[in-house]
């Protein structure tokens, strides 16, 4: 297990591709990791204190990383856990493993996920568990928690895999989603635009969209791409 | 002072087939050895090399407002990363690339000169723009006159002193370079939501077809004597069957006669070589094609030949873009544009195990082999196509019955019963390659200083890794494909700008403009223009793109 | 001088006459004219309030760059192409954050455009061709005072020879000075633009049962009168602006809005294009588009560009405290930024490049002022239909051109780099 925790308030974001498989390296060669600091290329052990203890492939991020973005990219096993707050692309293409973070998540959390599984105790941003700019799928395995709010565009062009949203969440549910569950426990905005399969399931107050038949199943749609994902209230 | 010593060279216009020879360069030219002190000469070493001159592509789409619309589009395609910023710009792009990657990817590849295929005479500054921040190579634009409204209104009346006034009016003010004719009549009635399908339409709103715009635009075209002829881009492109209306439109140019070169010139033809009535029973007409152009003497064509993966289809042939659109359910672009044109884009995909994509694949190259190596000129009609980088493949496959055996084996098999391609043996020679590659589109487009290696050329020399007296190009493919892929040296305009791949040093090309205003008396349409105008969204006085506002214009005079 | 180009909205009206005398303008609009009047300017290049050379100031100008880890060069949408070229190389070059104005305006319409691609045309199709215009969320009669007389509202042209045969709809929050002169106004609750074009797509396509009663506070009866005139619209155009780009939904009702088009091009013929404000805002994301690939909120920190909006776009640069320096060029972020993103530019050394004083010039550490294009210097601007015009050079002046300042600043970056 490595425990990392910074040594000063960052000037600019950082940017580390950390995940688990660092803890399966010596000390020396975890401090050397080339991380960028704005435009410049530095090691790991320049901004942030690093311990060893024991081999577990496990990586403890000790305060506030929520100016440290893509944490996890990648990751296909091991765990990551943020005793904080973490920054942007957390878990971004994240085939397996599992990340907590115990503070918030910013901006796209999950990014197109494969597997594995992430948690988060307080809220996250934006973008959870979506397609990046331009690709045609998003999420498609895995499993995200969030057990605070969420904001806007949750699991958009999903094929798989779970979100669950213990809080509210903002609008654009599942938009153009095509298999997957996502379940809002709180209330939202607009849910499962364009939606062609998978299911949404909401227990609070939600926005339907005038593209959606009512049946035993659920509202079934979107009429508009001859849709077959359900839509409940739970 | 450049001296490339002891190099193979093959130089089809001065009919030089792999002879041992220097080439002397000196100021950017091409020059006798009386001309050079050798002992004052960089000596560049080519002994065991091939060395040719610089590639002409001369049609791509490489600047303007639908490719920056295209790039828009597809962060996707920016993400890849070619070079990062350092002495050279960051260079990024799959398929569709940034203005600097385009200038190095073409040079990396030894190609010097790439003509963009299609601007919109409205906004030619926009496409000069682009052009200007393409480094290393020479270029120009083509601007487009089939769908222009007062294109038409000149051929109403019947008016040839008219639309020859037009065409060096409209050519001066774009600062292009020629006639580019797209869907003729077509986009028009596709701002009615329509198309034309028959060269003998009448375009909606207009007393002409797309047969008398092709016709009278040839007859304009010759009467001026433009370096480059009328470039035409046929009605019915991506239709099954529509290789009809290719023949016919190519049997358009009968009549017509031009020492220098022909007087029409058919581009992508792929995409016009469809036979069958529906996807179905596609298959191809290339052969049907091939002879026709065979038995005249007045026409060339290029081959819009198709890569397996990635391409974005991008054409002012507005109506087939939203017919692709509705076909792949595609993310689609349209631009109306004025009285002019239009434009449309679709970002498209080619695989191998689907049978439409493995005989659009196999017409291509049937065209190329087909052929006479004197009238069809190697393109992707890129991005459409395919990458621009992927030329050598091509270049490899025309040479290789082997190659062609080896693709054939991964692509879909309705190949085999669709097209000619498994049966053509037929192996061009490097000699007919290289020609089809430099040669002939620099005498398609009438450049005579480009595309060969003679006294007085503009140096733009490609110094290849391979030995051609030593390569068996049928069976050798994979060492040919790589050594075109990247050149050992890449010379522009004297310059060494590339090494093995290396960026050197950073130049910018020139960009060609036609004037052809002292063999017409403009008065005779001006009128017309200014009434016209009103149906312009701005003023006549603020059209048109000025000289100085280019970085490096060069004007060739029609005389 | 005839025929200048006016440098305000992105109308950009060709047809001014400028009266050299009076040093005033003809034609334009009153915000036009506004821009061509004399106006208070930044008199001289200062560093912490003192006057200093161009040559000074662009040196520590340039030094507080090259330093910066992450430096933000945002604006860009109030002047020339030369210039905004020169900025995005520099960008590259300082391995910093290129982002402009469209960041708080019209962004969501290229991110719609990445999801959809867009179905438009210029404006002067607009003018000959469309017989039905509507715009939604927008007002141009107040925004762009003139475009409605020259493009889209009482505009002749070839097929559209007289306002009777032209129906303009304007869709709003609340009735506007456009609505007012329009055929037809349909008010709709704020916040359900996406569930509307959602509904209209629905009645279009035959699925018109699945439709409640009401959506967004219209009834079905006027979605479906909607619906009808846009199916038998000969040539329509959707020309959207703010209303619905910085409206609950964003980029996705501008995606739900081309998806719209895009169905209705199936039976007859539609566009739909951006109301731009400022006069080259579109050149400001085409000139990046061609030179790195995308159009805005690119990063240059790995040697090459990464476009990522919600990371860097401006406001999102500084309300992460992402940037340690910033460079302004034509712009007022101090003014119109959220209050947490104006903070951290208040933190940071800010250099700003403009004609004219504005409330970034009080946090400006270094003030750098600019010839004015259009009067001053000449230089290209797009227009909102990304036509291009040549903006003219009218009268002298001894003020450095923004594009001759950021040259010599890259001069100085590229001898920094080595």
């Amino acid at each position: 297990m490595i425990i990392i925790k910074p040594k000063i308030d960052f000037e600019v974001c950082v940017e580390a591709e950390l995940t688990p498989e660092l803890a399966t390296k010596s000390i020396e060669e975890v401090k050397k990791f080339k991380v960028y600091y704005g435009n410049r290329i530095v090691e790991l052990g320049e901004l942030f204190e690093i311990r060893k203890e024991g081999d577990d492939k496990k990586l403890v991020l000790e305060g506030d990383f929520s100016r440290v973005k893509w944490i996890g990219t990648k990751m296909v096993d091991g765990e990551i856990v943020v005793k904080g707050s973490v920054g942007a692309n957390c878990g971004a293409f994240m085939k397996g493993g599992r990340i907590l973070v115990e503070g918030n998540a910013d901006d796209w959390l999950g990014i197109e996920m494969a597997g594995g599984e992430i948690i988060v105790k307080g809220n996250a941003g934006n973008l959870i568990g979506c397609a990046y700019y331009g690709d045609a799928v998003g999420m498609t395995g895995g499993r995200i928690v969030i057990e605070g709010n969420a904001g806007n565009y949750i699991g958009e062009k999903m094929n798989g895999g779970e979100i669950i949203i213990k809080g509210n969440a903002g609008d654009f549910i599942g938009t153009e989603m095509r298999a997957g569950v996502i379940e809002i426990h709180g209330s939202c905005g607009f849910v499962g635009g364009d939606m062609r399969g998978g299911e949404i399931r909401i227990k609070g107050s939600f926005e339907l969209l005038p593209t959606f038949r009512k049946t035993e199943k659920g509202w079934v749609g979107d009429v508009n791409v001859k849709g077959e994902g359900v839509i409940k209230q739970i | 002072m450049l001296w490339i010593k002891n190099g193979i060279v093959v130089d089809p216009k001065n009919k030089i087939n792999l002879e041992k020879m220097d080439i002397f360069v000196k100021n950017g030219k091409i020059v006798p050895e009386s001309e050079i002190k050798k002992g004052d000469c960089r000596v560049i070493d080519a002994s065991g090399k091939l060395v040719v001159a610089g590639g002409v592509d001369m049609h791509a789409h490489i600047a303007g407002g639908k490719i920056n619309t295209g790039r828009t589009m597809r962060p996707e395609e920016m993400r890849v990363v070619r070079n990062i910023a350092g002495k050279f710009r960051a260079s990024v792009g799959r398929v569709l690339l940034t203005a600097p990657a385009i200038g190095y990817e073409y040079a990396k590849m030894g190609y010097t000169t790439s003509f963009e295929a299609a601007t919109p005479p409205v906004s030619s500054l926009h496409t000069h723009e682009e052009l200007d921040s393409i480094p290393m190579i020479d270029k120009a634009a083509l601007p487009v006159f089939g769908n222009w409204h007062l294109v038409f209104k000149c051929i109403e009346e019947k008016n040839i002193e008219k639309l020859k006034a037009l065409l060096a009016w409209a050519i001066e003010r774009s600062k292009g370079f020629g006639v580019k004719v797209v869907n003729p009549g077509g986009v028009e009635a596709w701002m009615y939501g329509g198309n034309v399908k028959n060269l003998d339409d009448q375009v909606p709103g207009f007393g002409v077809t797309p047969r008398e715009i092709i016709t009278w635009l040839i007859r304009a075209n010759e009467g001026l004597g433009l370096p480059h002829s009328v470039h035409l881009h046929c009605n019915n492109l991506g239709v099954p069957g529509n290789y009809q209306t290719t023949i016919e439109s190519i049997k358009l140019a009968k009549g017509f006669k031009n020492e220098k070169r022909q007087v029409l010139h058919v581009t992508h033809v792929q995409f016009n070589a469809y036979s069958g009535s529906s996807w179905r029973d596609f298959g191809s007409g290339a052969a049907e094609i091939a002879k026709v152009v065979n038995s005249m003497d007045n026409v060339t064509i290029d081959m819009g030949q198709p890569i397996f993966g990635h391409a974005t289809a991008m054409t002012g042939d507005a109506p087939f873009q939203f017919t692709l659109h509705k076909l792949l359910g595609a993310r689609w672009s349209n631009k109306d544009t004025e009285v002019e044109t239009g434009a449309g884009i679709v970002p498209i995909g080619y695989l191998p195990n689907n049978p439409v994509h493995a005989v659009q694949w196999a017409i291509g190259l049937e065209l190329g082999l087909l052929t006479e190596s004197d009238k069809v000129a190697l393109t992707t009609d890129y991005p459409n196509g395919g990458p621009f980088t992927e030329y050598p493949y091509i270049m490899a496959m025309l040479m290789s019955k082997k190659m062609r055996e080896g693709e054939l084996k991964k692509v879909h098999q309705y190949v085999q019963k669709a097209t000619n391609l498994p049966s053509i043996d037929v192996e061009k020679t490097l000699y007919e390659v290289i020609h089809m590659t430099r040669s002939l589109p620099a005498r398609i487009l009438g450049l005579e200083n480009k595309g060969h290696l003679g006294i007085g050329a503009d140096a733009d020399i490609a110094i290849y890794n391979l030995n051609p007296l030593e390569t068996d190009f049928s069976n050798e493919f994979e060492k040919v494909y790589k050594a075109f892929k990247v050149a050992e040296f890449t010379i522009k305009g004297g310059e060494v700008i590339v090494r093995n791949g290396e960026l050197l040093k950073e130049v910018y090309g020139r960009t060609f403009w036609v004037d052809a205003r002292k063999k017409v008396d403009l008065e005779v349409v001006m009128q017309d223009v200014k009434n016209y105008f009103q149906y312009y969204s701005l003023q006549l006085s603020n059209y048109g793109v000025e000289e100085r506002w280019l970085k490096k214009p060069e004007r060739l005079e029609v005389v | 001088m005839q025929d200048i180009v006016c440098t305000f909205c992105g109308s950009v009206c060709d047809d001014g006459e400028y009266d050299l005398k009076k040093k005033s303008v003809k034609k334009f609009c009153k915000l036009g004219s506004s821009k061509f009047a004399e106006k208070e300017r930044i008199k001289a290049p200062m560093i912490d309030g003192k006057e200093v050379s161009y040559e000074e100031a662009i040196d520590k100008a340039v030094e507080i760059l090259v330093n910066a880890k992450r430096p933000l060069l945002y604006g860009w949408a109030s002047t020339a192409n030369e210039a905004i070229r020169l900025g995005v190389i520099l960008a590259e070059k300082l391995g910093g954050v290129y982002d402009q104005c469209a960041s708080v305006c019209h962004a969501p319409g290229t991110l719609a455009t990445i999801e959809e691609g867009i179905p438009g045309g210029t404006l002067g199709s607009v003018k000959n061709r469309a017989d039905v215009v509507v715009f939604w969320g927008s007002n141009p009669m107040e925004a762009h005072p003139r475009h409605g007389m020259r493009y889209s509202i009482s505009a002749k042209g070839l097929l559209v020879k007289d306002r009777k045969q032209r129906k303009v709809i304007v869709v709003d929050v609340r009735p506007t000075k456009t609505a007012k002169i329009a055929d037809i106004f349909i008010q709709i609750k704020p916040g359900y633009d996406y569930a509307i074009f959602s509904a209209l797509r629905a009645i279009i396509s035959g699925n018109a049962d699945a439709v409640p009663s009401e959506v967004g506070g219209v009834a079905k009866e006027k979605l479906i009168e909607l619906a009808d005139i846009m199916k038998n619209a000969k040539y329509g155009a959707i020309l959207y602006g703010l209303g619905v780009t910085q409206s609950r939904g964003r980029d996705r009702n501008v995606e739900n809005a081309i998806k719209l088009v895009q169905l209705l091009n199936r039976t007859t013929r539609w566009i739909i294009w951006p109301m731009r404000g400022h006069y080259n805002v579109v050149g400001a994301g085409e000139v990046p588009a061609w030179e790195v690939g995308y159009q805005y909120a690119i990063d240059f920190s790995r040697g090459y560009p990464r476009f990522s909006p919600a990371e860097f776009s401006a406001v999102e640069v500084l309300k992460r405290r992402d940037c340690d320096a910033a460079l302004i060029v034509a712009s007022d972020p101090v003014a119109h930024f959220p209050r947490i993103a104006v903070q951290h530019l208040k933190r940071i050394p800010v250099i700003q490049i403009d004609p004219y004083p504005n409330m970034t010039t009080l946090v400006a550490k270094i003030v750098i002022p600019s010839a004015v294009y259009g009067i001053e210097a000449e230089g290209t601007a797009y227009r909102m239909d990304c036509i291009p015009l040549r903006l003219k050079k009218i009268i002298e002046t001894n003020y450095w051109t923004d594009e001759k300042i950021l040259e010599e600043m890259l001069r100085r970056v590229e001898k920094f780099k080595g």
